[in-house]
């Protein structure tokens, strides 16, 4: 019975990376016995911006935390972690389908963008698990378009973010907006911004100049 | 209109019956009906969908209650606390303050 899902878990991990990637991983173990397999593979990565060196390069400053194929995997890692909002600093988490690499120039990013949502200090916990649930449960309904899942920990906000692969395909980002405010709940006059990678490449920022969208 | 609506326009949905004469041919967990799971068709395919509920339940499964043996350590991400020293016989630790566990879940047992 797996191994339709097998066959299903590679239309994401087509492409060879044909950038170099630094950052040793390592490949998720099959599901094990009594264990619930999810839709697609994905990886955990931690980032962490060194104080006072504003020149490191951001994939110098990224962790591979680990790779998983199943609810369960997930949960060994996740309740082994410390929450978001115990975090200190200029921290995030990221969670990414396996071979995607959490960078605006992975091949699976470069045509895509991201959907930001900001959110005041308190909440973030809550809201990165509601995401992540329904990111690794398939809620998104969008076949193979999301990349990954991001909680950004800020001195004044913390910030969510959904990548997802074509930032030009209407349908997929409004799908994936109504899904975000269901699913995370949010109020109806809640602000989402959107922005392409392409324009965080030329800005070289990820969370300012962003399209600004009100319900 | 794009590539991707002309391959999303209507098909039927399959369906199928399946009857089951003994209690023992249902599927183990709830999130599965008998003959496959009860989003077994989306329009893009079958896919594996779970929903919040399913999924937090997942958590308390013995299976989760170690950290997986190749996890990355970081110093204050991934690292726990230190283990509780053992107490010596005789003494009643102090009674433990309400409020003061950060938490709803323990964040680390050990297996031993």
């Amino acid at each position: 019975m797996n191994n339709k899902f097998d066959v299903l878990k590679g239309e994401d991990s087509g492409d060879e990376e044909s950038v170099e990637m630094d950052v040793q991983t390592t490949p998720a173990p099959h599901p094990g016995p009594g264990e619930h397999p999810i839709q697609f593979n994905y990886s955990l990565w931690f980032s962490k911006r060194t104080p006072g060196k504003q020149t490191t390069r951001y994939d110098q400053t990224l962790k591979f935390v680990g790779s998983f194929s199943s609810v369960e995997q997930f949960w060994s890692y996740y309740t082994h972690l410390s929450r978001p909002s115990e975090l200190s600093g200029h921290s995030d988490y990221h969670i990414f389908k396996e071979g995607i690499r959490p960078m605006w120039e992975d091949d699976a990013n470069k045509a895509g963008g991201k959907w930001i949502i900001r959110l005041k200090k308190g909440i973030a916990s809550r809201c990165w698990e509601n995401l992540v649930l329904a990111m690794l449960g398939e809620q998104f309904m969008v076949g193979g378009e999301v990349c990954g899942a991001v909680i950004s920990i800020r001195y004044q906000e913390d910030i969510l973010s959904l990548w997802n692969k074509t930032a030009n395909d209407h349908v997929t980002t409004s799908r994936i907006r109504d899904t975000l405010k269901r699913i995370l709940n949010l109020p109806p006059n809640t602000i989402m911004e959107y922005k392409c990678h392409t324009d965080s490449l030329k800005d070289r920022s990820s969370y300012r100049n962003t399209d600004v969208f009100m319900r | 209109m794009s590539a991707r609506d002309t391959i999303a326009l209507g098909r039927e949905i399959p369906t199928r019956k399946v009857i089951l004469h003994d209690v023992a041919h249902m599927p183990s967990d709830y999130s599965s009906t008998p003959g496959g799971t009860i989003f077994s068709t989306t329009p893009g395919g079958t896919r594996i969908v779970y929903d919040r509920a399913f999924l937090l339940q997942c958590r308390n499964s013995p299976l989760t209650k170690s950290p997986p043996l190749n996890m990355a350590k970081i110093p204050g991400v991934t690292t726990p606390a230190e283990p509780e020293k053992p107490k010596s016989n005789g003494k009643k630790p102090a009674a433990q303050k309400t409020g003061e566990n950060p938490g709803d879940e323990p964040q680390f047992e050990m297996d031993i």
